[in-house]
């Protein structure tokens, strides 16, 4: 059967001299059914592209093009390039002969050399993680390779069924529609089958597809840094305000557009969580700046949204942007709503905090700043640090109720949990420590920069290092090697600028 | 005595001691927290989470906050705040201390379509049954995290040495039955089965107590079985029929050409021969079953003989082990091969260039397992070295371990005595069946999108059908249901369903104290709203 369309199709081709074969553009816009979710092919093509090989362009083509070449060469249509897959972990590359990037046609071959030695380690190690993903990798890529992976709809009478692209171009099918016209009989047989499928299926992956051609975060990450140069270099603070109220605009867009599409509150992943603190803690920013009225307050909120914007859209190892079906137990909008929105707010107010603390530390090590200024401007990073800690508080309640209303137990010593609460009691150990005058003015700043690495650690150390274990250390993975840099940096700055713990009189 | 008091009042509700109690609260946060992801939540409950040590950081906590609280009354109105923070804060402490005294926490598992009533709690215990006497004692075991010296006793039995966390050892060691005389019936031998890819070692053994050691085993396509030593010769002899007989009285085998026994064919052509021993005719139908027939074409249990077609093993490959020699059908030469084998010869197979090679065996020593204590290790969330609970019980003179795995059973003069490691069990003052488990899966994949129990409620007025998912638990008599997960029959494809069941009083309480808790401190940060002045802005921006 596949041996027949084979002689078709290379037929065809022959006749029609193209090289993309039916990898029309206009295909971008098909359904596809995969992972549990319905989206665009362009949508699942860059994110298995991605996930195979860390890059969006493989010689000269993009993630579709390379996915739709890649699912035609099943037909045995030949591809003139070769995908190749970054070799991560230090043995990997050992094993595969010292490379750091090997062919998957290479790769494919080393298959039962990866099994075995996957086999022979016997505990979860850093390096048996990455074997078992270059195994999935290879996986995914015969998958696609074999035309397993593009899943087409089928219109029976009304009922959906998704059939595999080697499945679904039968002889009949292209002989038949090849006799009819001039087109390409494969694109034509694509696009029917899209008509068919919108006249009765879900019309959201449509949704998806304009949301992802928006390239909306690169945008707000733009924005927000217009508006933060202009606040900063050439201090303008009408021209921040205007850039900074668009780049919210543009971001709730892409938030909005993001809970019609995965039907939930965005704040199901690490890209999400990050994505929403920046945006939060912006907004918040310029809330209180607005009754406070004072300007830094916009600066937090823009430094640390810009921040948050770079990790959105540069750290792809990290933060995976891809919408996936939630666990069952998340499955509860309103509690997921409330409780994660509320700790993640409280996580961007502690980050407007750990923001200003950092300018003061800098500032007092490059330049002056009086005793007087710095008690205003602790005062500032208090006042932060209220809405943090107020709604961090009503966050880990909210999750304990949440918790015992789901599964019967207030509290349980559970890392996120545990965690959340040692950042509260930090702060708190801070908040009271300032009461007494034991923490003096001139120490406050240092160590509410230090203390939003307990907030690190409960955001992100939880999943990349504690979720981990005992024998994953190596710090192999994208997660544990952000964190280990943010904490060394942070720490370094602290002690370089320890000489300042002093405020330098102003001249 | 009022002096000392209020000397205490003042040191305990200081803002430096509030400081200090937190700090030392979070530190052994941190470490608890790092303890549960190397070693599982078990061990960091028992280490440190549920320890006096951490319950005594929490009391001073209370006493710092209840203190606080006292020293700075009467009221103020800059305080109003901090008085319903430190109220919430201390109304949370009595709520969780309720629930710690009163409450139950635990699991009920539902298989399909039977009544259950049992609560299965998170406390180890030893449990004592004497059917004969209709006794039942149950002995609490420690909640420690590594393993310990207890003299628990119960009229002859003491427990002696507990371990929280153990995995199985295995010894070879002398069996104490000496019932068996001949040595070709229990031993055991260790092997290495290596090609040039794969190397991997298994045991085998038929000795009765080595109950984690099977008699047969499969290797991707390669099957392998052993079998008693006596049996060997009878793979040797020449043998027409290709059938083979044990007589597991005498613990030897013949073959039918020996005692020249005819096989006949049925009418559907199927193998048949008859045994005529002591007055008893056995008939067999040796290409379907080994087990001998009466003439009713039943099965007879009690037969001696059992009969063993070689022809059933020649088409994949299959590889028999008899302890010191080995037997299996080549294909190429169309003949059965067999061969003795010992500890330093390797023999060559005809599968994938495997090789066989002989690491141990022992006729009457055999691979025991005994419990090793260790420190539990956790992978991706669930415990994978140290699962496994033991105890050694001493019975008069005699040592025997126990774990969860295995009960003892034994004979304490003369009255047949259960000894199990288990958790402790909570009846219910009603019944719960399963009727109905539903499971939803994401489209076009396996992954789990719901999963939903249809239980039936017995209780003494009649019944009731409730429907228990996600976040959707089943509130009744105090008593609350959840879904917590399910697991499927491998045999029958049957799902079973697990709720968490918990009995909480101190919940209204611990609510009203959160309650108080948030709007306190809103109240507090409202209350204390100040307005500093600055020289010069830190952005350079003009005013």
């Amino acid at each position: 059967m596949l041996y027949k369309i084979l002689i078709i199709t290379t037929l065809l081709f022959s006749t029609m001299a193209q090289d993309s074969y039916f990898c029309d553009p206009i295909l971008e816009k098909n359904p596809i059914l995969q992972g549990g979710r319905l989206k665009p092919v362009v949508v699942h093509a860059q994110e298995v592209i991605k996930h195979l090989t860390g890059k969006s362009k493989n010689s000269g083509n993009n993630t579709y093009m390379t996915y739709c070449l890649l699912s035609a060469s099943s037909f045995g249509l030949p591809i003139d390039f070769k995908l190749t897959t970054p070799v991560e972990h230090k043995n990997t590359q050992k094993l595969l002969g010292d490379v750091n990037q090997i062919r998957f046609t290479d790769l494919i071959e080393k298959e039962r050399e990866i099994r075995v030695a996957h086999n022979t380690e016997k505990f979860q190690s850093g390096y048996k993680k990455d074997l078992s993903k270059m195994l999935s990798k290879i996986n995914l890529y015969k998958d696609i390779a074999r035309g397993n992976n593009w899943m087409v709809p089928q219109n029976n009478g009304g009922e959906i069924s998704w059939v595999p692209i080697n499945q679904f171009f039968t002889k009949e099918k292209i002989m038949a529609l090849s006799r009819d016209s001039k087109e390409n009989p494969f694109v034509k047989s694509l696009l029917e089958s899209k008509r068919e499928f919108d006249a009765a299926g879900d019309l959201t992956y449509q949704t998806e597809y304009i949301f992802h051609k928006m390239r909306l975060p690169l945008i707000s990450m733009i924005l927000c840094l217009i508006a933060l140069a202009s606040l900063v270099l050439f201090k303008n603070f009408k021209i921040a305000l205007s850039f900074s109220v668009i780049t919210v605009i543009v971001q709730t867009v892409y938030l909005t557009l993001r809970v019609i599409i995965s039907g939930r509150a965005p704040i199901t992943n690490m890209y999400e969580t990050v994505l929403f603190s920046g945006y939060g803690a912006l907004v918040i920013a310029m809330i209180i700046g607005h009754f406070k009225k004072e300007k830094v307050f916009v600066y937090m909120g823009l430094a640390y949204n810009f921040c948050s914007l770079m990790m959105i859209n540069f750290a792809y190892g990290m933060l995976n942007p891809n919408i996936s079906p939630l666990v069952p137990v998340l499955r509860d909008n309103f509690w997921l709503s409330t409780h994660v929105t509320t700790i993640i707010l409280s996580y961007g107010a502690l980050a407007l905090s750990w923001i200003l603390a950092n300018t003061i530390i800098v500032k007092k090590f490059f330049s002056k700043l009086s005793i007087k200024d710095e008690n205003y401007y602790n005062d500032v990073i208090y006042t932060s640090l209220k809405y943090g800690i107020v709604m961090l508080a009503a966050g880990i309640i909210l999750g304990g109720v949440w918790a015992d209303y789901s599964w019967g137990r207030f509290w349980g010593w559970d890392p996120k949990e545990t965690w959340s609460l040692i950042v509260l009691c930090l702060y708190m150990a801070i908040l009271h420590g300032k009461y007494t005058n034991w923490i003096k003015t001139q120490h406050f700043s240092h160590l509410v920069a230090g203390a939003f690495m307990s907030v690190m650690m409960a955001w992100f150390g939880v999943n990349y290092i504690l979720a981990s274990g005992l024998h994953s250390y190596g710090f192999s993975e994208g997660g544990a090697i952000f964190l280990g840099s943010f904490f060394g940096i942070q720490t370094l700055i602290l002690l370089i600028t320890i000489k300042n713990f002093k405020t330098k009189a102003a001249q | 005595m009022t002096e000392l008091y209020n000397k205490i009042e003042k040191k305990i509700g200081s803002l430096k001691f509030a400081v200090i109690i937190i700090v030392i609260f979070s530190v052994m946060m941190i470490i608890g927290t790092f303890v549960e992801s190397y070693y599982g939540t078990d061990f960091a409950n028992r280490l440190i989470y549920k320890t006096p040590a951490f319950m005594g950081v929490q009391f001073f906590m209370f006493l710092s906050i209840l203190f606080a609280t006292f020293t700075r009354l009467p009221a103020k109105k800059r305080l109003y705040g901090f008085y319903v923070i430190h109220t919430g804060l201390i109304t949370i402490g009595i709520g969780s201390f309720v629930t710690y005294i009163a409450g139950i926490d635990g699991t009920i598992h539902l298989p399909p379509n039977s009544p259950t009533r049992t609560v299965v709690l998170n406390t180890d215990v030893i449990e004592i049954i004497a059917p004969e006497k209709n006794t039942r004692a149950t002995l609490n075991l420690p909640y420690t995290p590594f393993d310990k010296n207890i003299g628990i006793e119960y009229g002859d039995i003491k427990v002696e040495d507990y371990y929280p966390f153990a995995e199985k050892e295995t010894k070879w060691a002398k069996s104490e039955t000496k019932k068996t005389e001949k040595l070709n019936f229990i031993h055991s031998s260790t092997y290495v089965l290596a090609n040039p890819n794969v190397t991997q070692d298994f045991t085998l053994s038929l000795h009765p107590e080595a109950f984690d050691y099977k008699s047969s085993m499969t290797m991707g396509l390669l099957n392998i079985t052993y079998l008693p030593y006596g049996m060997f010769n009878c793979f040797q002899k020449k043998n027409q029929s290709g059938i083979i007989i044990w007589d597991s009285k005498k613990e030897e085998c013949f073959t039918l050409d020996e005692k020249n026994i005819q096989v006949q064919k049925t009418s559907s052509g199927k193998r048949f021969f008859a045994l005529n021993h002591e007055g008893l005719v056995y008939s067999f139908l040796p290409d379907l079953s080994p087990w001998a027939m009466d003439v009713e074409l039943k099965p007879i249990m009690n037969s001696p003989f059992r009969a063993f077609s070689m022809d059933l093993f020649k088409d994949k490959p299959h590889l028999f082990l008899f302890g010191k020699a080995l037997a299996y059908f080549d294909k190429d030469s169309e003949k059965w091969i067999s061969e003795n084998i010992n500890l330093e010869k390797k023999v060559d197979l005809p599968w994938m260039g495997f090789e066989l090679s002989m690491t141990n065996h022992g006729d009457r020593k055999a691979p025991l397992t005994f419990p090793k204590k260790v420190l539990p290790v956790q992978e991706n969330g669930s415990v994978v070295i140290g699962n496994l609970k033991a105890a050694r019980i001493k019975v008069r003179d005699q040592s025997y371990w126990l774990t969860n795995e295995k009960p003892l059973n034994l004979l304490i003069d003369g009255v047949e005595t259960r000894i199990y490691l288990t958790k402790k069990s909570h009846n219910l003052p009603f019944e719960l069946t399963l009727t109905k488990f539903k499971m939803d899966k994401d489209p076009g994949t396996n992954n789990p999108a719901s999963y939903e129990s249809f239980v039936n409620l017995f209780k003494k007025d009649g019944n009731e059908q409730h429907h228990v998912f996600m976040n959707n638990p089943l509130k009744f008599d105090g008593f609350t249901f959840y879904q917590a997960s399910y697991s499927q029959d491998p045999d029958s494809g049957q799902y079973s369903s697990t709720l968490s069941v918990n009995v909480d009083q101190g919940r209204p309480i611990k609510y009203l104290g959160s309650l108080l808790l948030v709007f306190g401190s809103m109240w507090h940060w409202m209350l204390n709203r100040r307005r500093k002045k600055k020289d010069n802005d830190i952005l350079g921006l003009e005013e």
